[in-house]
């Protein structure tokens, strides 16, 4: 079973679409460390799908769809900020309503669109064995650009994660570092549609980070767990969809789902507080 | 006389159409231990974070005799430490308790900067003089309510500020651990030379070092002077609108009522 898998790996989409799955893995997993711990999900359903409806309608305008879709992420992510800080509107339900209007926005998209609608649906689902070497560069840009910034700011990153009011209030400068992980999210979303595309994309954005939060107290140990279990997923989810001729996308996603299951199964967090609380009865 | 850190000339915070703060001016001395008390919807946490810069107000805010406004800048934010009522903290969330203090230096380390070991036995030095070192390496989400306040002392105590703020930093502790909190607070501002503003509505359960107290009800300023008068039957009954009645036995204020 190894000599095919090394043999296909000879083949220029092949090695493309491996280095884009570990470098989707990459990204997905330390921006899911955010939305995990900051607890937004919403915050990147919403911009996956801005990213969606941007490359829908890129697709329209004939322009690049990644470019478009960018565009559209930052867009929503400059309005996503305001939002989630106004402290008289409930973000719950304003993202909720972001999240449907771009819905919409990309399906009245497609429904318009007269072409062949192959590439939107790419686009939604993703389509690793058609990555061009343009669509590797721009994700192997933005993943450098995301680790970069997680290791030089790592320390505000944390006191921000912990409680956004304490960090402005110790001189952090919080609104900097709350925005930048938007705006990155953002081209993170958009530079991977091609990958897993614009809907898978959020499973990769929750459930690494959902791993690490079963497995660790430790900050550090958290993003690599988180990184480490979206590589894995990624990569493992690649040769599954190969091996049983699987769209890849959807083999990424359901990869990433049982190694949260694990995870969960096996938690040495919750065994503890289970312990605690029997100790605590006893 | 002494120097004055925080000076407040009418202010007023609106939020659509209420009005949170009317108009309230207020002058609090280097050193000074000043009460803030008042019923629910006083005020006093809207108070708080006009002088913290978390609200937008109108009037006149001075911080070491500077006019301020909500944005500050990094050198402002660090000389003033803040410690909310509480915090909510997921139990798993991914933060020892000595890293939860040490969150407290981040800003005065500057960008671009590790916070190093020394910071760290800096963290675990200040966890040791306030009686916290065996909370240093447990999660701080599985701490209690009382622990994790007094973590959050420790933290806004490592950012080294001048003026101390905090909002109900006893409300919801049992007795017990209300008490180890006041004790912690009256040790800090008496070690620390700190300006602490104190708010509560539980005005039974103070620092001994609170010689001032300014009364909020529904955004105005009620009474500001020396706490025995403050915390008379008298004024506590016009802030209250109930006949009240205070007594003293052993240090501390006891309230009846019919």
């Amino acid at each position: 079973m190894i000599d095919p898998l090394i043999d296909i790996l000879t083949y220029p989409p092949i090695q493309r679409a491996a280095i884009a799955c570990v470098l989707c893995g990459a990204s997905c997993s330390l921006l899911s460390v955010f939305v995990v711990l900051m607890k937004m999900p919403l915050i990147g359903v919403s911009m996956s799908h801005a990213a969606f409806a941007g490359a829908v309608l890129g697709t329209l305008a004939g322009i690049n769809p990644f470019l478009s879709g960018f565009v559209v992420c930052l867009l929503a992510a400059g309005v996503l900020g305001p939002l989630s800080d106004r402290t008289d509107l409930a973000p719950e339900n304003m993202l909720g309503i972001l999240f449907s209007f771009l819905m919409g926005i990309a399906f009245l998209g497609m429904g318009i669109l007269t072409r062949t609608k192959a590439g939107v649906l790419n686009l939604m689902w993703g389509s690793l064995l058609t990555l061009s070497r343009f669509d590797v560069t721009i994700l192997a840009v933005v993943t450098g650009v995301l680790v970069l910034f997680v290791a030089v700011f790592f320390k505000e990153i944390r006191a921000v994660l912990f409680n956004r009011r304490l960090a402005r209030a110790s001189g952090v400068p919080e609104r900097m570092i709350y925005y930048a992980l938007l705006f990155l999210t953002g081209a993170v979303v958009s530079s991977n549609l091609a990958t897993v595309g614009g809907l898978l994309i959020f499973a990769l954005l929750v459930q690494p980070g959902a791993t690490a939060l079963q497995l660790t107290y430790d900050m550090k140990h958290f993003f690599l767990i988180s990184a480490a279990s979206g590589v894995g997923a990624c990569a493992s989810g690649l040769v599954i969809s190969y091996i049983f001729d699987l769209p890849s996308g959807a083999s990424v996603v359901l990869t990433a789902t049982v190694i949260f299951a694990a995870a969960y199964v096996f938690s040495p967090k919750r065994r503890r507080a289970r312990l605690k609380e029997r100790n605590r009865i006893i | 006389m002494n120097e004055q850190l925080i000076a407040l000339d009418r202010v007023t915070v609106r939020k659509t159409r209420t009005v949170l703060l009317d108009s309230v001016s207020l002058a609090v001395a280097r050193g000074e231990l000043v009460g803030i008390i008042g019923p629910n919807g006083a005020g006093k946490t809207t108070l708080l974070n006009v002088i913290a810069g978390f609200e937008r107000f109108e009037g006149v805010l001075s911080l070491f005799g500077r006019p301020e406004t909500h944005r500050r800048s990094r050198e402002s934010r660090l000389r003033v430490g803040y410690i909310p009522q509480s915090f909510p903290v997921d139990p798993s969330f991914p933060i020892l308790a000595v890293e939860a203090v040490m969150t407290g230096a981040i800003g005065r380390t500057g960008l671009f900067r590790s916070p190093g070991r020394r910071q760290k036995e800096e963290a675990m030095a200040l966890m040791e003089t306030m009686r916290l070192s065996h909370l240093a390496a447990r999660p701080l989400g599985q701490l209690s309510g009382g622990e994790r306040q007094k973590v959050s002392l420790a933290r806004a105590i490592l950012q080294r500020p001048d003026i101390l703020l905090m909002d109900e930093p006893t409300a919801n502790l049992d007795i017990a651990v209300q008490k180890e909190v006041l004790d912690l607070v009256d040790e800090i501002h008496r070690k620390e030379a700190l300006t602490v503003l104190f708010v509560t509505h539980d005005f039974t359960m103070l620092p001994v070092a609170m010689g001032r107290a300014v009364l909020l009800d529904h955004g105005r300023m009620l009474f500001d002077g020396d706490i025995d008068t403050a915390l008379s039957g008298e004024t506590l009954t016009r802030l209250f609108r109930y006949p009240l009645e205070t007594f003293r036995q052993k240090g501390r204020r006891f309230i009846s009522y019919d």
